[in-house]
Formats: structure tokens, C-alpha cells, sequence
């Protein structure tokens, strides 16, 4: 994969965030009180978390690290309203989820949130395109006469480097390429908060250092605020701030400097 | 899916086919009147023994505005290689004392051989002898016994296989006995009055206007519909039970699919949605496909066999309209259990 793939942010997204207020800059995206999780196996319970207070600020870049089991993963996936702690509160732009209705759970992440794992979950039977479509029909809350930005979409995949690849299936592209395409499409709908779990976990050190920068360079000229889990701590380090979990609590918080 | 669709098609294809050939047959016998004996079903189709007896031609033939009458028994064995049923008539070839040939109401004549003289001896109409490939002089078992084919006879009416009435009475024996009588009126205009006479004269037995038989043949007999909506039933289920089949093992063959799109923020209702316009579209390939296998195996009947198919664009619909609904019906289970999965669980499944 070549690293002279130049990332210019799209036109419309830039003037998207050109309008907000600098004064938001500070503003709570997440915030996490004395989160608990526990899972049932059988007759006995595991404690995931136990106890995790974090607040991650709107233009962040927050990477989270720890071993496996540390209650990372777990995290995330509350915080994405994909799984409800067992006890404390999480807030997303303000709103208390475990509070919400299923279905204005759902609301919320399309709204604010963006997902990106490991292994791509892009759809096979769908070109590019039509994944990155399908993402924006459910966005406008599934309308099929919905057309989309096609601009927004052509000068993605352009700053992904995935020019005249639209029509290409998954199978037709590299881990990298098929990275980059869920890049785009977790951003598409401008989410207050994009969540990506281990998304170098899959790819060669090249294809990880172009995804990487991506997501920083999404963070400082979009003010996109990021929570990203990995193992790797090359990967924590280009973030602006490092937490680093274990059995299950926030061991230690550190910005970064850069 | 398809199968349900040609279950239902050439079922009801192959009713109104028989239906609609037996009754051009059976209105077109040259007789205004037909005189059957109580219980008797239908135009005189039956499996029981012959058992009017025949003097009641001679005193029908006596009665005022009665041009001529002729016996005829008939009788029902199973169709040309087991498929569906075949009528056997007996008819009488010649005038006798009271009452009149058979040929001599009908118009039926025979263009090829000659008539029946001996006992095993038949004559057969050209549909009969193309669909069996028979021609005069092969033989055709009936009643466990060779019959020569004597000769070919025009006019498709009544039964494709006509033997003297005595042979039949002797091999079912009912000596003395027929199934009905064709009453010939001296005018059509004055049908009604001498059936009037015939029930005033010999009441109880049944009386059917010949130009009735088409009707009362269409608004079919009521086993036959019973049936049909039996298969229609089952063609539904079997529909529905393979699109839901279907639907199930696609939805858990693409669980993380569908964790993928809750992630994105799907609703139930768009997980549902795509799922059931899924269904719609399998139902849809599923119908075409039925369709035509339907007119190939109505096509294919017709051809290899002596059962007419005449496939109805009502039923075509009814059945489209059935797998359809059988389709949405068996993926909502699905498609409301695929909603309802946990995401996380479904992003993780392999």
C-alpha cells in the first residue's frame, strides 16, 4: 500500500464544522460514572468493569488500551449503546443512555456515533458504494427514495485513496482498502463520536500507519472526536490522550503530548 | 415455492380442462333431455352397476312431444396409464323395438371400420385413438379383458369409448339395465313441457337439460371444490413453510450482518423491512419460476398423456397472490427474532 496517499479533508465536511462555536471545543461527548458491568456465565458472574469514570471531551483523539479482558472492548460497546451497564451512568452528548428506550438508543447512534472493528464488517454482497448508500439510507432513517451525498461520498473515497474503486465488492480489495471504506463510511453521517475497535488489528504495519493518520487527520482538521481501542502502542500514540485499563478499571489517563 | 405455484396451477388446470371437455362432450349430444335415476351423479358418470332399467326408453319415447330416445349405460374405470379416469359408454348401434339408436340422436357417426358386431369389439373417437395411439384393429383392455377397436367414430360427444350397451350390461352384469336415457323433443321450443310431462309421468328420477350441463358442470361439484381448496391449502403452507425455512437459515447464516447494521444505527423496522422485501423478492423468483414449469408440466400432460390441462389466469393470480402472502408470513418470524438479536452477540458471531 503506498504512503504518498495525500488525505485532504472533503469540502463539505469542512464546512460543516466550520460553523460550529470554537467555545464547544471543551464540551463532554462521553462521560462515564462509576460504570459497572458484570456478565453472567452460568453461576457465575465476571466483573468487566467495575467502577469507571471517564469523560472524553468533543475533539479528542482517546485510545484505550489494556490486555485482553481489561474491559475495553466493553467499554466501547456501552458507550456505542450496543450493551448496557449493569450499574452506573453513561452520557453521550448529554443524554443518560441507559435511561433510553431501545429504540431511541438506536436513535442516538445513528446520530452521534460511528463504528469502526477490526474486521472491516462490510457488507460482501455490496460494491463500495452501495455499502457506504445503505449506511446513509439508514442514517436518513431508511428511506429508500433517499439519494444521498454523492459528492460527500466521491470526495471520501477520494481522500481514502479509493478512486475509480467504487464499484469493487469487499473481496476486491485489500484489508487496508476495505479498512478505508468503513472509515468512510462510520463518518459519513458526521457522528459526534467516532469509536474504533482495534482498526489496525487486521492490517500490515503499512496499511495501519495510513489508517492511522487518517484518523488523525480526521481528529485535528475536523475536530472528530475519537475513541480508539488497541493493543499496539505505536497505534495509542497517535492519539492525544491514552487510557490504559485493567481487570476491569482505568489504571492510568494520560495526555499526550503533541 | 414453485412447486406450490404448480400444485396449484395444473390442479386446477387440469379440473377445468377435464371439466370444460366432458361438458362440450355431454351438452352436445344432440338430446334436449337426459333421464337418470335418482342419486345419480353428475351427467350420469358412475362406478356402480347400470341400473335403469331400459324399458324406461320405450315409455319415455311414448310420452307426448318425445321425437326418440336411446339407452346408454356408462361407466368409469381408471384413466390410460392410471392417470385420471376414462368413461365407457354402451350405447345401442341399431334401432330396436321402442327406442332409437344412438347415432341416430347424436349425429355420431363411424368414418373409419365399421360398428361393433361381436362382444369384444369397441369403437373409439380420434381423439381417443391419437392420445392412446390406437387405430383400428389394436386392442384396449377393459375389465380385464382385450377389446378389438372396430372402428373410428366422429363427433366428440358423450365418451371417447363406445361398445354395444348389451356387452357392457353383460360384463357389469346388469342385463336389462342402462345409466340414463337421451330424450330427443320434437322441437327444442317444447323441452320444458315434455320435462314437465316426464316428471308428472316418472317422478322422483332426475331430469337434466342437456343445455344446462355446461353450467351445472362449472359451478363445479362440490368434492371437486372441496379439493381444490385442499390443494390451494396446502400449496399455502408448503409456500409459506419454505420461504420461512429459507428466511431462517439466511438470517442466521448473516447474523453479523445484521449486528453490522444495528451498529450503524438500523432500526427494528428497517431490519425487518429488508429482511421481508427479501422474502417478496425469493416469493417473486419463486412465482415466475412456478409459472413457467406450470405451463411446461400443463404442456407436457396434455401432450404425453389423455388429460387436457387448460391452465386459468384467475388461478395463476389466486396462487401468486397465496405464495406472496406465504412468503411475507413465513419471514416475519425471522425477520422480528433478527431484530431483536443482541449486537454485540451478532458482531461476534463467525
Amino acid at each position: 500500500m503506498s504512503r504518498e496517499v495525500q488525505f485532504e479533508i472533503p469540502v463539505a465536511m469542512m464546512v460543516e464544522k466550520a460553523v460550529q462555536p470554537s467555545v464547544e471545543k471543551e464540551r463532554s461527548v462521553v462521560k462515564a460514572v462509576r460504570l459497572e458491568m458484570h456478565y453472567r456465565m452460568g453461576r457465575v458472574t465476571v466483573p468487566a468493569l467495575r467502577g469507571v469514570d471517564l469523560e472524553v471531551l468533543e475533539g479528542e483523539f482517546l485510545s484505550i488500551t489494556g490486555s485482553s479482558g481489561s474491559g475495553k472492548s466493553t467499554l466501547l460497546h456501552i458507550i456505542g449503546g450496543l450493551l448496557s451497564p449493569t450499574g452506573g451512568k453513561i452520557f453521550v452528548r448529554g443524554e443518560e443512555m441507559t435511561s433510553l428506550s431501545d429504540s431511541r438508543k438506536t436513535q442516538l447512534r445513528r446520530r452521534e456515533i460511528g463504528f469502526v472493528f477490526q474486521r472491516f464488517n462490510l457488507f460482501p454482497t455490496l460494491s463500495v458504494e452501495e455499502n457506504l448508500k445503505l449506511a446513509e439510507r439508514i442514517h436518513s432513517g431508511g428511506s429508500p427514495r433517499h439519494a444521498g451525498n454523492g459528492a460527500l461520498r466521491k470526495e471520501l473515497l477520494g481522500l481514502l485513496g479509493l478512486d475509480g474503486k467504487s464499484g469493487r465488492r469487499p473481496r476486491e480489495l485489500s484489508g487496508g482498502e476495505q479498512q478505508r471504506v468503513a472509515l468512510a463510511r462510520a463518518v459519513m453521517n458526521r457522528p459526534a463520536i467516532l469509536l474504533a475497535d482495534e482498526p489496525t488489528g487486521n492490517l500490515d504495519s503499512s496499511n495501519s500507519e495510513l489508517v492511522l493518520r487518517m484518523l488523525q487527520k480526521l481528529n485535528r482538521e475536523l475536530g472528530q472526536t475519537v475513541v480508539m481501542i488497541t493493543h499496539d502502542a505505536d497505534a495509542a500514540a497517535y492519539s492525544t490522550r491514552m487510557v490504559h485499563m485493567k481487570d476491569g478499571r482505568i489504571e492510568n489517563d494520560t495526555a499526550l503530548d503533541r | 415455492m414453485a412447486i406450490g405455484i404448480v400444485l396449484i396451477v395444473v390442479t386446477s388446470g387440469l379440473a377445468r380442462g377435464m371439466l370444460g371437455s366432458t361438458a362440450e362432450r355431454e351438452s352436445a349430444v344432440g338430446a334436449e333431455l337426459l333421464f337418470q335415476p335418482p342419486g345419480s351423479f353428475g351427467a350420469g358418470a358412475t362406478t356402480t352397476p347400470l341400473s335403469l332399467p331400459v324399458a324406461y326408453a320405450e315409455a319415455l319415447a311414448k310420452l307426448d312431444g318425445v321425437r326418440a330416445t336411446t339407452p346408454v349405460g356408462r361407466y368409469v374405470r381408471s384413466g390410460a396409464g392410471g392417470l385420471g379416469f376414462e368413461l365407457v359408454e354402451g350405447i345401442e348401434f341399431e334401432p330396436t323395438a321402442g327406442h332409437e339408436s344412438y347415432s341416430a340422436i347424436t349425429g355420431m357417426r363411424v368414418v373409419e371400420g365399421r360398428v361393433p358386431k361381436g362382444d369384444r369389439e369397441i369403437v373409439i373417437d380420434r381423439q381417443r385413438a391419437a392420445d392412446g395411439g390406437t387405430n383400428v384393429g389394436s386392442t384396449i383392455e377393459l375389465f380385464g379383458r382385450d377389446f378389438t377397436v372396430v372402428g373410428i367414430f366422429e363427433l366428440e360427444i358423450g365418451a371417447r369409448m363406445k361398445l354395444p350397451l348389451a356387452s357392457l350390461q353383460e360384463l357389469l352384469g346388469t342385463e336389462g339395465k342402462c345409466s340414463s336415457v337421451l330424450i330427443k323433443t320434437s322441437s327444442p321450443d317444447v323441452q320444458e313441457a315434455v320435462a314437465a310431462r316426464v316428471e308428472e309421468s316418472f317422478p322422483g328420477n332426475q331430469i337434466i337439460f342437456t343445455r344446462d350441463i355446461p353450467s351445472f358442470i362449472a359451478k363445479g361439484i362440490p368434492s371437486l371444490t372441496v379439493f381444490l381448496d385442499i390443494v390451494m391449502g396446502l400449496a399455502t403452507a408448503i409456500s409459506g413453510l419454505v420461504v420461512f425455512l429459507t428466511m431462517y437459515t439466511a438470517v442466521s447464516a448473516r447474523t453479523r450482518e445484521i449486528g453490522i447494521l444495528k451498529s450503524l444505527g438500523a432500526s427494528r423496522r428497517f431490519i425487518v423491512t429488508i429482511i421481508e422485501k427479501e422474502a417478496l423478492a425469493i416469493s417473486a423468483l419463486g412465482i415466475a419460476a412456478g409459472l413457467l414449469l406450470s405451463l411446461a408440466v400443463g404442456a407436457l400432460i396434455s401432450h404425453w398423456t389423455p388429460l387436457i390441462v387448460e391452465l386459468d389466469p384467475i388461478a395463476a393470480i389466486k396462487a401468486g397472490l397465496v405464495v406472496l402472502l406465504g412468503g411475507a408470513l413465513g419471514a416475519l418470524y425471522p425477520s422480528l427474532q433478527a431484530a431483536k438479536q443482541d449486537a454485540v452477540e451478532a458482531l461476534s458471531h463467525e
